[in-house]
């Protein structure tokens, strides 16, 4: 709930759009979404601290303590901020990290320049398409992602970070719609002459697995 | 090294000073040297010059030329992303002139820009005459020069590189990229690294055995610790990228293997060696600026650093650290979560002393009383803009948020506040500051407050608003977006400001041209600055000092010394012999140690940087027959290079003041040279290492195919190797020997071992071709038979000073060096042999 | 001369200490294809191998010398700083997923 709040009030404030990592329709994306706004709000308020000490450094000259500013600012002040966040963003990790947990499994294959994906039918054999993704809302995905040719990165802003399409190598991301919908994913490694055209989409389906194959598209994008 | 003049106990007794020399009259003193340590005449004395301050000036000129030209691809990735369908490039064109944006900027611009900061000041700062080995400066340009055009040209012809800066494979492998475009990549850059492998072993030896007598390592100035963490890096962090454009140069020549996942190679290997160049590599670019800031903040403030030993502990804390980050450039490719966490770790850590520095600045300022010269406002623009960059890179290091940045605008404007704030800010600082000592002339008011508004405002405007671009997802590298409207304002705003800052740094041309040409005569030391790089005339002379500055010299007001210096109070006043002389210290207290006579103007580095360049285009070309012939000169000019080091005349011990005599180098125990080797040596063990860790990646971590079965002829290899051991075993101890016979017999043993390795093991090696692994046991024994030819050369080489009658019992001609790389061949060699049998064991 | 190995021992030895935990990290790892992570004991190997670095900066601490002048401290420093790094670079070998 505090998530659709927050994402209403940022589309009024520019953030929103098909790939906004700041618009998350799932909890992996907005759980980095919300590590962003935190690490914002402690970056304005470090620097505007290191430009009122500068400010004030134009003045008459005083004495000053070295160790206040190498050791008390400079090693302490700083490692603790760091500490923090480090610890923050360590367990955000561990929380939207892939498990052994039984989750749907979809295989997304990259190639120059496009995606093919691999879903488990109803039936057990496996169902093909070519750059639109089907997975089901509400429940967690591991996509398993491999490349054809170069590296590639397989990457939907509003459900998760991205992950790399690497030849000879299976890598494994994590993500979960909230809702049924289209979401807008592309390839975010740099593959050559068709990179910037190497766009799919996700449709996250309430009812899963589908009736039939290939399931009837919902309308609208989210 | 083995002297140990620094050991504590020692270090503690104050060297006492050196007594005065006479008064002379200052002008023939000058006169005298400058006959010396003149350029010639014309273009040939720019060809032949090998003067640390020309060098160091044009290294730096030519960055700034290679920076507008960086700049203006900039204004056309900048123009074609101002729409979202893209004004005019097409997407091969757009693909090149972007890899070659950021290639030109960090690896023609950067890097040379602090390598000729470093040439040109380090000397000045320091006390002394010129860099440890001026013929090597030059060879360093030359290669940079010749590189940089290579590049160029390719960009010309449309033929530039366009895999990216990082040149990922398999995208840059040749299945992926046929044509030369990639090749042009790999052979530019590492003809061009040439010079940053000469210009660290320089600038390591220089700051630790030419500091003026008296210049303890513990109080030298900020400027050299900061220069001598950059140059440490520099040996240990180029290796790798080296050793990685080598294997993809042989697989995109050869086919061998390293990298294509479907012959037991990984393409992660490329990543893993090209980040543990790359992460140094902002680090190397970073330190000398701050070394810059940590010279200047103090004297537009007027008092001294604060926190002089924690700013010390940060460089080393930082030289250190950023070895350990490379993967948060990879942590998208699939690592497990712990190894990311060890690397985002330290990518935060390394925050650490970032923030020591900057705030022992502010602590400086607050100090001080600063005042707002235009290198003032530079330093502000510096806070302003690497603090943000710092930000946002410690947020770049937590690995969710990572996820979600990596490869998008974001990043772009991450690395831009960073490069520009923690690097062109700071030189420009360091411009307006050290020019009238280039020049002589003081600075025409105006242009130059304005051209730093501009820019200023020019840079944020481009870049601020970049960051949210990248959080509404648009990925970096892609030059349409036609079903991305709500990036457009965002991209023409970018793109508006980009055209501003672009005014803001032609201003900032300009001023540098006013001055040059409009400029009044500078008074001496206009900053009133504490550093010897002040005690000398306006526009600084090729000598730099008439006579050297000692202990009493230090830390005093620059242009009472100047006066001093000026009168032949120092050491070794003029240039009585003829030759071009400067002291040679004890690393630790600075103790004089002996006097280094120096080549003088020489076409050498040029003849041999050419004929270096004739290879790299025949490999470029293909021609690879023809390429092997062309090392042939190329060997023969260094053996000329050696040559040129023979004493010349008889070696009388030299008076530098009253009743102090010293030997010259050739007698010295311990000369600059092999301080040099062993720098060298330094960055050849990385090199080794980093092959040494593909060895270990591709045979553990990579999960590919295994290796198509040996065909070993296990009792030839035995024997070979068998063979191989014991004669480099030998070797070891016959470079250790002293006479003709060791020499000749050392010779033999370097010659066997090279004949067994070709005949007993390169004919029974697997085809390189089959397999990434076997690809990689070729290399090495290539690695190998290199080191042992050019062990026999050296061993050739003391015989034949044994022939001229140049070894004497005082002088050690070149037994020292050939035994240190004796020594370094043996246990290279002898590890290859134990890395090899284990992996086959485990294969 | 030798002071300057001195200043280099500490950071030398997180160097080594990383190196070492980050690679037998790998090794452990290699063979195991799921998401999930080590056994506990190999997760108890790599723990050991850091704590047994952390434990040996102590002799480290006992013995850098000083020196003289503006930076005479900094082989202690350098010890820190190895220290520090050490401790706070490899922590997460106690609790993150490792596979
Ligand atoms: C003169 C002002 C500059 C402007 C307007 C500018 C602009 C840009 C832009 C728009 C990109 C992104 C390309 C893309 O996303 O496809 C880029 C990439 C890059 N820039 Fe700059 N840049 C400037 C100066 C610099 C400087 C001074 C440096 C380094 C010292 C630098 C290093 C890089 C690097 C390394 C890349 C990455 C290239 C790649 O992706 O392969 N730039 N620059
Ligand atoms: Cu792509
Ligand atoms: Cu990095």
């Amino acid at each position: 709930m505090r998530c659709r709040i927050l994402s209403a009030t940022l589309l009024l404030a520019g953030c929103g759009g098909p790939l906004s990592t700041l618009a998350p329709s799932g909890p992996v994306a907005a759980e980095i979404a919300w590590l962003w706004w935190a690490m914002l709000a402690g970056a304005g308020v470090i620097t505007l601290f290191v430009l009122g000490l500068l400010a004030l450094a134009f003045g008459r000259p005083r004495e000053t303590s070295t160790r206040r500013w190498t050791h008390g600012l400079g090693l302490w002040f700083s490692l603790g901020v760091l500490t923090l966040l480090l610890g923050a963003g360590l367990v955000v990790g561990e929380r939207i990290l892939p498990r052994d947990d039984g989750a749907v499994t979809v295989r997304a294959h990259a190639f120059q320049w496009g995606w093919s994906f691999t879903h488990e039918g109803a039936d057990g054999a496996p169902v093909e398409s070519a750059g639109l993704m089907h997975i089901p809302a509400g429940q967690p995905v591991d996509i398993l992602i491999t490349s054809e040719d170069v590296i590639h990165s397989f990457w939907v802003p509003r459900l998760a970070g991205k992950m790399d399409a690497i030849p000879g190598r299976t890598n494994r991301l994590r993500l979960i719609a909230d809702s049924p919908g289209v979401y807008a994913g592309l390839c975010a490694e740099f593959c050559g002459r068709g990179h910037a055209g190497m766009r799919f989409d996700v449709q996250a389906h309430a009812d899963w697995p589908p009736e039939n194959w290939p399931p009837e598209p919902e309308r609208g994008r989210q | 090294m083995t002297d140990t003049t620094a050991s504590p106990s020692e270090a503690q007794a104050a060297p006492a000073d050196l007594p005065r020399n006479p008064p002379q009259r200052a002008l023939p003193l000058n006169r005298e040297l400058a006959g010396v340590w003149a350029n010639d005449r014309g273009i040939w004395g720019q060809i032949t010059s090998v003067s640390h301050t020309t060098l160091g000036l044009r290294f730096m000129a030519t960055a700034l030329v290679f920076f507008a030209i960086g700049g203006i691809l900039a204004m056309l990735i900048r123009a074609q992303l101002a729409t979202p369908d893209g004004a005019f490039l097409d997407t091969e064109l757009y693909n090149q002139i972007f890899t070659m944006h950021g290639s030109i900027m960090m690896f023609l611009f950067a890097i040379p820009m602090l390598e000729g900061l470093g040439i040109w000041l380090l000397p000045k700062m320091l006390g002394t005459r010129d860099m440890a080995f001026p013929r090597l400066t030059a060879l360093g340009y030359w290669c940079y020069l010749f590189g940089g055009l290579i590049m160029l040209t390719a960009l010309l012809f449309g033929v530039a590189p366009r895999d990216g800066w990082f040149m990922y494979t398999p995208l840059s492998s040749s299945a992926y990229s046929p044509g030369i475009n990639a090749d042009v990549w790999l052979l530019g850059v590492t003809f061009v690294e040439i010079s940053a492998v000469a210009a660290a072993v320089e600038i390591t030896v220089t700051i630790l055995r030419q500091r003026a007598p008296g210049m303890k390592l513990t109080e030298m100035p900020l400027f050299a610790w900061y220069m001598l963490g950059t140059s440490a890096m520099m040996l240990v962090g180029f290796p790798p990228l080296i050793a990685a454009s080598v294997l993809l140069e042989l697989e995109r020549a050869f086919d061998w293997p390293f990298f294509d996942p479907l012959r037991g190679g990984d393409p992660l290997l490329w990543q893993h060696l090209f980040w543990l160049f790359g992460h140094p590599e902002v680090y190397i670019i970073f330190l000398p600026a701050a070394g810059a800031l940590s010279t200047i903040i103090p004297v537009m403030c007027r008092t001294r650093i604060l926190g002089y030993g924690a700013i010390v502990a940060a460089v080393l804390g930082l030289v250190f650290l950023s070895f350990g980050l490379w993967v948060h450039h990879m942590f998208t490719v699939g690592i497990p979560h712990m190894a990311l966490a060890f690397f985002s770790a330290a990518s935060v850590l390394v925050a650490v002393p970032t923030a020591v520095q900057v705030f022992a600045w502010i602590g400086t300022m607050w100090k001080g009383r600063p005042e707002l010269h235009l290198p003032m406002y530079h330093i502000l623009g510096f806070f302003l803009t690497f603090v943000l960059g710092g930000l946002t890179g410690v947020m770049l290091a937590i690995v969710p948020f990572n996820w979600q940045a990596h490869d998008t605008a974001f990043v772009t404007a991450h690395l831009h506040y960073v490069l520009i704030g923690g690097f062109v800010f700071p030189m420009m600082a360091a411009i307006t500051y050290w020019m009238p000592l280039v020049t002589g002339k003081a600075r025409v008011r105006g242009v130059g407050e304005a051209a730093f508004w501009v820019i200023l405002i020019g840079f944020h405007g481009t870049f601020f608003v970049m960051h949210l671009t990248g959080l509404l997802g648009m990925p970096r590298r892609i030059d349409v977006y036609p079903d991305n409207p709500e990036w457009i304002w965002l991209n023409l705003t970018s793109s508006f400001f980009g055209f501003v800052m672009t005014i803001g740094f032609a201003m900032f041309a300009l001023d540098m041209l006013l001055q040059v040409t409009l400029g009044t005569r500078a008074r001496r030391d206009p900053w009133r600055a504490p550093t010897l790089d002040w005690a000398m005339p306006l526009p600084a002379p090729s000598f730099n000092f008439s006579s050297l500055p000692t202990a009493r010299h230090l830390d005093r007001p620059a242009s009472e010394v100047m006066l001093e210096l000026a009168c032949g109070d120092g050491a070794l006043p003029g240039a009585p012999r003829g030759q071009r002389e400067f002291l040679v210290t004890s690393v630790g207290a600075a103790r004089p140690d002996h006097v280094a006579h120096l080549p003088g103007n020489t076409s050498l580095p040029f003849a041999l940087s050419s004929s270096i360049g004739v290879f790299v285009l025949l490999v470029l070309w293909q021609l690879y027959l023809l390429a092997g012939m062309a090392l042939v000169p190329v060997a023969v000019l260094i053996w000329v290079w050696g040559r040129g080091l023979a004493p010349r005349g008889p070696l009388q011990p030299i008076e530098i003041a009253p009743g102090v005599t010293l030997p010259v180098h050739h007698q010295a125990r311990q000369s600059l040279g092999q301080s040099g080797l062993v720098a060298f040596l330094v960055a050849n063990a990385a090199l080794f290492a980093s092959v040494l860790f593909g060895l270990a990646f591709l045979s553990v971590v990579t999960q590919g195919p295994a290796p198509p079965p040996a065909m070993i002829d296990t009792s030839r290899i035995a024997w070979a190797t068998g063979l191989i051991a014991g004669a480099q075993l030998l070797g070891m101890a016959l470079s250790r020997g002293g006479a003709p016979v060791w020499a000749a017999l050392g010779l033999c043993a370097n010659a066997v071992a090279l004949i067994a390795l070709l005949a007993g093991i390169v004919p029974v090696l697997d085809d390189p071709t089959a397999h990434a692994r076997d690809a990689l046991r070729a290399a090495m024994a290539a690695y190998v038979g290199l080191h042992l030819l050019v062990a026999c050369g050296m061993a050739a080489f003391v015989l034949d000073q044994y022939r001229r009658g140049e070894i004497t019992e005082q002088i050690r001609g070149a037994w020292a060096p050939w035994r240190l790389w004796q020594d370094f061949t043996s246990i290279t060699t002898l590890v290859t042999i134990l890395a090899l049998i284990a992996q086959k064991g485990g294969a | 001369m030798k002071w300057l190995w001195w200043v280099l021992a500490g950071p030398t030895l997180w160097a080594v200490v990383f190196v070492a935990v980050y690679s037998a990290h790998g090794a452990v790892c290699a063979p195991i294809p799921g998401p999930e992570g080590l056994t506990t004991g190999a997760r108890l190997l790599l723990i050991g191998i850091w704590i047994l670095g952390v434990v040996a900066f102590w002799p480290l601490l006992r013995a850098v010398p000083t020196g003289t002048g503006r930076a005479a401290r900094l082989p202690r420093w350098g010890a820190w700083i190895g220290f520090f790094a050490t401790v706070f670079t490899l922590f997460p070998v106690v609790f993150t997923t490792s596979c």
